[in-house]
C-alpha cells in the first residue's frame, strides 16, 4: 500500500479525533486512584492495609498517595473547585474540615448503593458526603506520677494547684476553646463561656506549644502534667513511653471523626468508591486501632479486649461522647482564632 | 539581545505577576464562613488590618525584628566579608563554600537544631545545670532573642557574600594610599572602604531585610505561639481561619511596607554614595 498525502492526512485526522474523543474515557478508566492523605503513620497504614492488599491485589488498581497536611489539602480542594478535572480521587479530612469543604458542594454523595460497607457503619457516624474512617474522643491526659488523685473534669484543669502545669498545643486552638467552653458551662453550640475561662487559665500560667510534638516533648520531660488531647494520640504517646493516663471528662468528650470523600471532579470515581469500601473493611479498621489508637467506625470490627480497654470508651463514657455542632463551629472559627490570638495569647 | 530576557520575563509574568493580581482581586472580596468568600469590591479588609491594634503590633514587631536583624547582620558580616575579600590564599574558595554551608540546610531543620540547643532540656541548659551555674533551666526558647539569633544564622551568608563581592572590587592600593597619607586604620575604614562598599551594603541590607520581613519557620519554631510576625499571621488567616480575603490584604500590606522601606533605604544610601 502506498501512502499518499491524502491518506496520510485522513489517517492522522481520524487518529487525532479518536484520541481526543477517547481522552475523558482514558482518564475515567485509568486504573489508578489518587488518595489525598496525611503522611506518617496514617499514610503508611493506608498503604499497608488498603493500597497493597486490597486495591492492588484484589482489584488491580494502583494507588497513588498525595501526601500533605490537612490545611494544604483543604486549600487545594477549594482552589480546584472550578477545574473540570481535579487532582484527587479521595480526600481524607477530619470531620470539621470535611463539613467546611462540603459546604462548597465539593463532594460526590456517598450511599450504600455505591459503598456497600456503609451498611456496617454505626448510624450516628453516617454522612451524606463522606464515609467515617476512624474516630476518637477529646479527653484529659495527665501524668499519674504528678497528678494524684486523677482529674475528673475539664474544670479541674483550672485548679490553682496545677498553675504552670497545664500545657496546650497552639494548633489545636479550637479543641482547647471547646474544653474551656465545657469547663465554663458552655458546650459545642456555645463557646461564649470559653473566653472567661481561657483568660483565667492564662493567669494560671498555661503553657503553649507550637505543635503537638512540642507538647508531647514537654509532657515527656514533665515540664507540664496536664493537657487535653484525643484519646488516640494519648494512646500513641503512652506507647512511646510518655507517663500518661486518660480521663473522659465529666462534662463530656467531644468526638473527632476522620472521614474520606470523593471530590466531584475526581477522574477515577469507580476506583474511588472501591477505595471507600476498602477503608471500611474490618481487618483494616482493626489494624488502625492497634497502630494508631482510633476506634473502628463499623460494627463488625471487634477489637482484642486488651486493646479495646485502652482506646474504647465504656458504656458510661460513650454516653458522654459529644457530637460537634459543625455549623456553629464553622461560623465561629474565625472569631475563636481572633480571640485566641489577640486576647488569650497577647 | 533584548530577546534574551523573554524567557525570564514570561516566567515572572506567569508565576509571579498573574497570581499576585489574583490575590489582589481576592483581597477586595468579603469573607463568609460558609461560602469562603463573596465577590465584592471593598477596601474593608485593608481598613480592618490598618486600624486593628493587634495587626499594628504584629507589623511593628515584624519591622522591629527585621531592622534589628539587618543591622546586626551588617555589623557581624562586614568584618567577615572584608577578611574573605582580602584573603589571598588557596583556601579562599573553600572558605567561600564554608560561608555558604548554612544555606545547604533548610530553615526548618536549622531551627530544629536551635531548638535542641536552646530548649529547657537543651544542650545549653543541660550544661549549665550540670556545671551548677543555674538551678532551674533558663528560658531561652520561645523568646524574641531566640528568633533574632535564628534569623541572623539564616541570613548572614547572604550579607557576607554580597559584601565580599563588592569589597573585592575596591583596589587594595586605595587603602594603602590612604594609610600612606597618614590615615589610621579606623579612618581608612570610615572614609575609604565603607563609602566605596556602600553599594554592597545597600544590596546586602535590602536582601537581608526582605528575607527577615518574610520570616516564617524561624518565627514559629523559635518564637513560639505567643510571638507573632506578619508571615505567620498571613498563614493563620489563609489556612486556619479560611479567611482568604483578609489574608490576601495582610499579604499586600506586608509587601507594600517591605517595598516602602526598601525604596527609602536605597534612596538614602544612594544619596550618601553621591556625596
Amino acid at each position: 500500500m502506498t501512502i499518499t498525502r491524502r491518506t496520510m492526512l485522513t489517517t492522522s485526522a481520524a487518529a487525532m479525533a479518536a484520541y481526543t474523543a477517547g481522552l475523558p474515557g482514558v482518564h475515567a478508566q485509568s486504573n489508578q486512584v489518587v488518595v489525598g492523605t496525611w503522611g506518617g503513620d496514617y499514610g503508611q497504614l493506608l498503604g499497608d492495609l488498603i493500597d497493597k492488599p486490597i486495591m492492588k491485589a484484589k482489584d488491580g488498581v494502583e494507588v497513588l498517595q498525595d501526601v500533605a497536611n490537612a490545611d494544604p489539602r483543604k486549600t487545594k480542594l477549594i482552589a480546584e473547585k472550578q477545574s473540570r478535572r481535579g487532582t484527587m480521587d479521595i480526600a481524607c479530612l477530619s470531620d470539621s474540615d470535611m463539613y467546611l469543604t462540603a459546604q462548597q458542594e465539593l463532594y460526590e454523595p456517598v450511599s450504600a448503593d455505591r459503598v456497600s460497607r456503609l451498611n456496617a457503619v454505626f448510624p450516628n457516624l453516617q454522612k451524606a458526603y463522606a464515609i467515617p474512617h476512624i474516630y476518637s474522643a477529646q479527653v484529659i491526659l495527665y501524668n499519674p506520677n504528678k497528678v494524684n488523685p486523677a482529674p475528673k473534669s475539664f474544670a479541674d484543669l483550672w485548679d490553682p494547684k496545677w498553675k504552670g502545669r497545664v500545657g496546650f498545643s497552639d494548633i489545636l486552638y479550637t479543641n482547647n476553646t471547646v474544653a474551656a467552653a465545657l469547663a465554663g458551662g458552655g458546650g459545642l453550640s456555645n463557646y461564649e463561656p470559653s473566653k472567661k475561662k481561657l483568660m483565667e487559665l492564662r493567669s494560671l500560667d498555661v503553657k503553649l506549644y507550637p505543635s503537638n510534638e512540642a507538647l508531647a516533648a514537654a509532657l515527656k520531660s514533665e515540664e507540664v502534667w496536664l493537657t487535653t488531647m484525643w484519646l488516640a494520640r494519648g494512646f500513641m504517646w503512652k506507647k512511646a513511653g510518655i507517663p500518661l493516663e486518660h480521663v473522659v471528662p465529666s462534662e463530656g468528650a467531644p468526638a473527632i471523626v476522620f472521614e474520606a470523600s470523593i471530590p466531584k471532579n475526581s477522574r477515577n470515581k469507580d476506583n474511588a468508591f472501591k477505595y471507600l469500601n476498602a477503608m471500611l473493611e474490618p481487618q483494616a479498621q482493626i489494624a488502625f486501632a492497634d497502630k494508631m489508637g482510633y476506634v473502628p467506625t463499623v460494627k463488625d470490627a471487634s477489637l482484642p479486649p486488651d486493646l479495646a480497654k485502652q482506646i474504647n470508651l465504656n458504656d458510661a463514657e460513650r454516653a458522654r461522647l459529644l457530637q460537634p455542632d459543625y455549623d456553629y463551629a464553622v461560623k465561629n472559627n474565625a472569631a475563636i482564632l481572633d480571640f485566641w490570638n489577640k486576647q488569650f495569647k497577647a | 539581545m533584548a530577546v534574551l530576557i523573554v524567557p525570564a520575563s514570561l516566567l515572572v509574568l506567569g508565576l509571579l505577576v498573574a497570581p499576585m493580581l489574583l490575590m489582589l482581586r481576592i483581597s477586595l472580596n468579603q469573607f463568609s464562613p460558609t461560602q469562603m468568600m463573596i465577590e465584592a469590591m471593598s477596601t474593608e479588609n485593608y481598613l480592618r488590618a490598618a486600624t486593628d491594634p493587634y495587626y499594628q503590633q504584629v507589623l511593628g514587631t515584624t519591622l522591629g525584628i527585621a531592622l534589628l536583624c539587618t543591622l546586626l547582620t551588617l555589623m557581624l558580616g562586614f568584618p567577615a566579608a572584608y577578611w574573605l575579600a582580602r584573603l589571598e590564599s588557596r583556601w579562599k574558595s573553600l572558605v567561600t563554600i564554608l560561608t555558604l554551608f548554612p544555606l545547604l540546610v533548610g530553615n526548618v531543620v536549622r531551627s530544629a537544631g536551635w531548638m535542641a540547643l536552646l530548649g529547657n532540656d537543651g544542650l545549653i541548659n543541660a550544661t549549665l545545670l550540670w556545671l551548677g551555674v543555674i538551678s532551674t533551666p533558663l528560658k531561652l526558647m520561645y523568646t524574641p532573642q531566640a528568633v533574632v539569633v535564628g534569623i541572623i544564622a539564616v541570613v548572614l551568608p547572604y550579607m557576607i557574600l554580597t559584601l565580599a563581592s563588592v569589597i573585592e572590587s575596591i583596589p587594595r592600593n586605595v587603602e594603602e594610599a590612604a594609610a600612606n597619607l597618614g590615615a589610621r586604620p579606623g579612618a581608612v575604614f570610615r572614609r575609604v572602604v565603607l563609602p566605596l562598599a556602600l553599594p554592597g551594603v545597600a544590596a546586602g541590607s535590602i536582601l537581608v531585610f526582605v528575607l527577615c520581613m518574610n520570616t516564617y519557620a524561624t518565627a514559629i519554631l523559635l518564637g513560639g505561639p505567643q510571638f507573632k510576625m506578619m508571615a505567620p499571621a498571613v498563614y493563620d488567616q489563609f489556612i486556619r481561619a479560611n479567611n482568604w480575603p483578609f489574608g490576601a490584604a495582610l499579604a499586600f500590606i506586608l509587601l507594600a511596607i517591605t517595598m516602602l522601606f526598601t525604596v527609602i533605604g536605597s534612596i538614602g544610601i544612594a544619596r550618601r554614595y553621591k556625596r
